[in-house]
């Protein structure tokens, strides 16, 4: 998801760490301290999977760190529909798989809803009943299905094919599949005796092709057969143990029994075979099908060919033409609560019902590392309003060269004050070399504390100082802060953009996407003095109860989208 | 609750602010206004239409005996709508004649400039980006983020938590746990706050951003 500018994304640590591998050699010990001595460099292609908004991070309180959907667990705590917004059981999503058997439909051709519509034009709901799409104005008709009521459209679903013919249910699958095999059976005998009663009494059945589904329900019914074949008495199989059967006795008493029997129990299992035949759900290649489909592109042109991702999210992958696409149930949605992952710690739990949004467990980065934001010195304050003045920057439209003053403002959500070491390279990583300095690299932030304690003090704390200052506005200095508040210090930056044309011309290849982009990464470390207890208490007596100090640090690597250079 | 038509006399400036401290444009047209309820502190922008006017026709059934004006649109606790936007009641054809529906939106919901909305209901801490077309009959839950220039389909029901965008509308991804928190109080929404005056997140509390309207 891109982002406006400008942007800040947070690295998790997790980016350069190769997994937890146990035995580290010394060549690569020594490649390690060299990583540590390299900066973060957003352009690399690992750097895709690590950056993200803080919003987006978790906080492990046990590790004290950071944690990114990279380096969680997801448990899934409930299904629903996003549709209907209705709580699946985890039985029925075992049983249906994951859509909604209710009648929630999306468009084959262009994802959006579909409704319900009645074709009676009195004006009451009576039958038939379409399923239509809003958007592109897609109906079942364009298929041939109508339905006959207006609830259960999935059911009702299931048992029509396109152009109005029934689809088989699994049953009468079954005994279809039996009937053929038989059929087989006697041919295979006939051709011993060969005479022509029965021959061509089913040709009429068999003309066409099984489809999709008859496959692959004949699949099923063959390797389920392998299977079985295969493990004729599994003694672990629970259902069928019956203690007052002889037969379950012995199989008993072999689980217990010696290797030296056990070996000769055990005979070499047979290879299962494949499937040898359509009746067994072999996929018979047919040229006649390729064939036609040829001849129907040739007179009907590419109109009623299907888009890669229209044939991608139909279920049966052999569709190809639009009069073969069938409406989407919709896909379910989970709730899911998160774990760390490397000591197990539940990160955010939501509360399961359906209809609540809350959470019952929530660690957040946000309430544990600085927020990190930048902004353009002289651009107003950022209120997405139309009727503001023009003289607001444009950050779609950064000068090469023009050296230009940010802001960059560190807001801290702890209780306790602390120490901030920012650093950047002098020059941006990439081809577009922009030079970067940060006028005030170490600084203090104040402490999170009620705004109230704030306001009652009565004296004017050195900590409001800066932004009390009432005569001028502050000056750029090298190596002052530019100005602070309660939780809150802003820093100048000097940005000089690199030039983008130089690139394009002398290294013969033109910009890639998004090397324009200005992204500065930024090496953030924290350092403050807490409870050392405080954790296990809970944050709201922190300071009542004065335990012994614990100092702690924090770093990281952030990346700061600027803005896009414009030559 | 109040009507937007309260207004109390001050000084002229863009916007009238009522009682309960909506802030209503002068610029705006808004029409119905008997119709149409604010929660309070919601901002409506210059050149935003509020279609009062199109309220059920049909007549409701007495259960209640007397009967009020009926509502036509209703806008929960600092709701911002910016400039441009329509908001205007989803209506459907019955027995030959438009039916319109009441829309409902929630507390804490920012409506991007130049939107044309028709949702039958937009739940709190909703933030809609510019340029944003929603058909009738959408239903938007809590906590959704619906990117600049998408087109919500009608009918189309956005779970809680996501994130839509494109034309037709899809669900591209989830907003982040940390929706609509603002790091513990602190300054700097949207990574942009500059001299901490600005103490609102996209889906969080609007309260200071409607302050800071005027």
């Amino acid at each position: 998801m891109a982002q406006p500018f400008p942007y800040t994304y947070y690295a998790c640590d997790c980016y350069d760490s190769n997994g937890t591998s146990s035995t580290k050699r010394a060549s690569q010990l020594l490649r390690e301290a060299e990583e540590d001595e390299r900066t973060f460099d957003p352009r690399s292609p690992r750097a895709n999977y690590s950056l993200y908004p803080l919003e987006h991070l978790l906080y492990c309180e046990d590790c004290q760190q950071v944690r990114c959907p990279r380096c969680i667990i997801e448990e899934t705590l409930n299904w629903y529909c996003p549709s209907c917004l209705f709580e699946v059981p985890s039985s029925v999503v075992k049983s249906d798989g994951n859509r909604c058997t209710r009648s929630c439909f999306s468009c084959p051709l262009c994802t959006s809803p579909m409704q319900t519509f009645s074709l009676d034009t009195t004006g009451e709901s009576a039958p038939p009943f379409i399923l239509e799409c809003q958007y592109c104005r897609w109906s079942t008709l364009e298929i041939g299905i109508e339905f006959e009521k207006g609830q259960g459209i999935a059911a009702q679903l299931a048992r029509l094919g396109n152009g109005g013919k029934h689809i088989p249910t699994n049953k009468e699958r079954d005994k279809e599949r039996e009937r053929r095999k038989e059929i087989e059976g006697r041919k295979a005998r006939d051709v011993l005796s060969p005479s022509t009663e029965s021959t061509n009494t089913d040709a009429d059945r068999d003309d066409e092709p099984p489809s999709h589904d008859d496959l692959f329900s004949n699949l099923t019914a063959f390797y389920k057969s392998q299977v079985d074949a295969q493990t004729p008495s599994n003694p672990f199989s629970s259902h069928d143990i019956n203690f007052s059967s002889p037969s379950a006795y012995s199989r008993i008493m072999n689980l217990y029994s010696t290797t030296g029997s056990k070996k000769n129990k055990r005979s070499k299992p047979s290879a299962m075979r494949e499937a040898a035949s359509s009746l067994e759900g072999l996929t018979l290649h047919d040229p006649a099908n390729e064939a036609a489909a040829i001849e129907r592109i040739k007179k009907e042109g590419w109109g009623v060919t299907l888009s890669p991702a229209q044939k991608h999210a139909q279920i049966n992958p052999n569709v190809r033409f639009v009069d073969q696409l069938r409406p989407l149930a919709t896909l379910l949605c989970t709730k899911r609560s998160k774990r760390c992952r490397s000591c197990r710690q539940i990160l955010t739990k939501p509360e399961s019902k359906m209809t609540s949004t809350r959470y019952k467990i929530k660690l957040l980065a946000l309430n544990h590392i600085p927020r990190l934001s930048i902004r353009a010195l002289n651009a107003t304050p950022p209120i997405p309003v139309a009727s503001r003045p023009a003289d607001s920057f444009d950050y779609n439209a950064l000068k090469p060269g023009m050296p230009s003053h940010f802001l960059l403002h560190l807001s801290n959500p702890l209780f306790d004050p602390i120490k901030v070491t920012l650093a950047t390279p002098s020059t941006t990583p990439g081809r577009v070399q922009s030079r970067v300095t940060i006028l005030c690299p170490q600084f203090d932030v104040g402490a999170n504390t009620d705004i109230w304690d704030d306001a009652l003090s009565s004296s004017l704390s050195p900590m409001r100082r800066g932004s009390q200052l009432p005569d001028q506005a502050p000056q750029i200095e090298a190596g002052k802060i530019w100005d602070r508040g309660r939780n809150w210090t802003s820093v100048a930056v000097e940005i000089v953009p690199g030039f983008t044309d130089a690139v394009g011309s002398d290294g013969q290849n033109e910009l890639e996407e998004d090397e324009d982009v200005l992204e500065i990464p930024i090496f953030v470390r924290i350092e403050y003095e807490t409870d050392a207890g405080a954790d296990e208490r809970g944050l709201g007596d922190s300071r009542g109860s004065k335990g012994e100090q614990e100092k702690r640090e924090e770093a990281f690597w952030t990346v700061v989208g600027v803005g896009r250079i414009k030559g | 609750m109040s009507r937007p038509v309260a207004k109390k006399a001050a000084a002229k400036g863009e916007y009238i602010e009522t009682d309960s401290g909506n802030k209503v444009s002068r610029r705006s047209a808004i029409t119905g206004t008997a119709n149409i309820t604010l929660g309070g502190r919601t901002v409506i922008m210059a050149d935003v239409v509020l279609r009062g006017d199109l309220h059920s026709t049909r007549p409701t059934a007495s259960s209640s005996g007397k009967e009020g004006t009926p509502t036509s649109i209703s806008i929960g606790k600092c709701t911002v709508v910016s400039t441009g936007t329509v908001l205007k009641p989803p209506c459907r054809m019955s027995r030959g004649a438009p039916n319109f529906y009441p829309m409902k939106i929630g507390d804490n919901v920012f409506i991007g400039p130049n939107c044309v909305i028709s949702a039958i209901a937009i739940s709190s801490h909703v933030h809609i980006g510019a340029n944003v077309t929603i058909h009738p009959f959408a239903v938007i839950k809590e906590n959704v983020k619906i990117l600049p220039n998408t087109v919500v389909p009608s009918a189309m029901v956005i779970a809680p938590g996501s994130v839509v965008g494109g034309r037709p509308a899809r669900i591209v991804g989830e907003v982040g746990e940390g929706w609509g928190v603002s790091g513990g109080g602190a300054g700097g929404g949207l990574g942009v706050g500059g001299g901490g005056e600005e103490k609102w997140v996209e889906g969080g509390d609007l309260r200071e951003l409607v302050r800071s309207i005027r």
